[in-house]
């Protein structure tokens, strides 16, 4: 029953691979399940959707254009928040226009990056905070497949989400010359153009 | 898959030189192999490195003897299934700690460590099967503890140590990853219940 429901996608080889080499006595443990694909799923899933891409390296662009300590308490608190918006859709409450919340993200932090908005550090924190919400919604309430590993499918999100947020940190610190201030005052911009580009579906289908 | 889970499982039987080098392995990997053990194990380590070695260091003995402790429990009260949610729980609120970069007390550390130590202990207790001398596989499981928290107590006050600023956020973001796992693994198995 854990074994046979095959993982749907071109990450089966590895992920049998990467099975084999966990020993039998893990099954033994609670959240019973394919720890190599319920890893490799939670890991892809915010990967995989563009519109989280982008919004949690805004994330990380904003932290490193506000510099200290917005730079680290962003990263710090942002995984935390989301796994309570994880935790709402994990338990199934009902949060209306999540992927219209995700998209307008994308669009509010890109512009924070463009017109280096600098609020103070709790209002971006609020900010930053609710976003992080409806991004954990998403992922936490995503189709969990029956034979994965939960804490394995958790753990790969989370990962995947804050290597995101250091991705954003890290091109971020060219903020302290000024062709780089310019560069990711630019790549806000960007973002926010590909938040308004997922919202359009939406607006156009309600 | 089952087969190569099969093919690894015997390969493991064909490593025994003896029942209690088995019940030693058994001990020490069976947490070693999870991440709801090692996840707050770590966390724990980098909770007492934050405080520094002098505070922390009393840990290493304060939580393998709660799990020792609890894992005597399990022999005789077995089956006790919110345990698991303490064991998740802990993953959480150790993370969180690390993420506030909490001074602790030093009761009140000890006490976290003690309590969930024992949670720790039980649910590893648990998987003791009759083949295996329960003795011996919690000197595996004792084992075990004192090595996930030993080195990340010391590899966390090491590094803290050092200069560059952003270290000690890097041990903060790790917490607070931890406490989102725990966080979110809390709400599935509270849900699958």
């Amino acid at each position: 029953m854990i074994m046979n429901i095959p993982i749907p996608n071109r990450w089966q080889s590895l992920a049998t691979l990467a099975g084999l080499l966990v020993p039998a006595l893990a099954l033994a443990h609670v959240g019973q399940g394919d720890i190599a694909g319920g890893f490799v799923t939670g890991l892809e899933h915010p990967i995989l959707g563009l519109d989280h891409v982008v919004a949690m390296v805004a994330v990380g662009l904003w932290g490193a254009q506000l510099g200290s300590p917005a730079i680290w308490v962003l990263p710090v608190t942002f995984p935390l928040v989301m796994a309570f918006g994880g935790l709402l859709g994990v338990l199934g409450v009902n949060l209306p226009g999540v992927e219209i919340g995700i998209a307008v993200s994308a669009i509010t932090l890109g512009l924070m990056v463009t017109l280096a908005v600098r609020p103070p550090l709790w209002a971006a924190g609020m900010l930053v905070g609710l976003f992080a919400i409806f991004h954990g919604y998403a992922h936490g309430g995503a189709e969990l497949p029956e034979s994965a590993n939960a804490l394995a499918f958790a753990m790969g999100f989370v990962i995947a989400t804050g290597s995101l947020h250091v991705t954003g940190i890290i091109i971020g610190l060219i903020n302290r010359w000024p062709w780089g201030m310019r560069s990711l005052r630019t790549g806000g911009a960007a973002i926010a153009a590909c938040g308004l580009y997922f919202l359009v579906p939406y607006l156009a289908g309600a | 898959m089952a087969l190569g889970l099969t093919l690894s499982a015997n390969v493991a039987h064909a490593h025994v030189a003896s029942a209690q080098a088995g019940a030693f392995y058994a001990g020490l990997l069976h947490p070693l192999t999870a991440p709801e053990h090692v996840l707050p194990m770590v966390a724990l380590g980098l909770l007492a490195g934050q405080q520094g070695l002098n505070q922390g260091q009393g840990l290493l003995l304060v939580f393998p003897a709660a799990m020792a402790l609890g894992a005597s429990l399990a022999l005789l009260h077995p089956a006790l299934e919110w345990v698991s949610l303490l064991n998740i729980g802990s993953a959480a609120l150790f993370g969180g700690l690390v993420a506030a970069a909490w001074r602790a007390p030093a009761v009140l550390l000890y006490a976290l460590a003690l309590l969930f130590g024992m949670s720790h202990g039980y649910a590893n207790g648990a998987a003791i099967t009759p083949n295996l001398s329960p003795a011996v596989f919690i000197v595996g499981l004792v084992t075990a503890a004192l090595l996930v928290l030993g080195y990340s107590m010391a590899g966390t006050a090491y590094l803290l140590r050092l200069q560059p600023a952003w270290l000690p956020i890097a041990v903060r973001v790790a917490g607070s990853w931890i406490a989102a796992v725990g966080i979110l693994v809390f709400g599935m198995m509270v849900r699958g219940q």
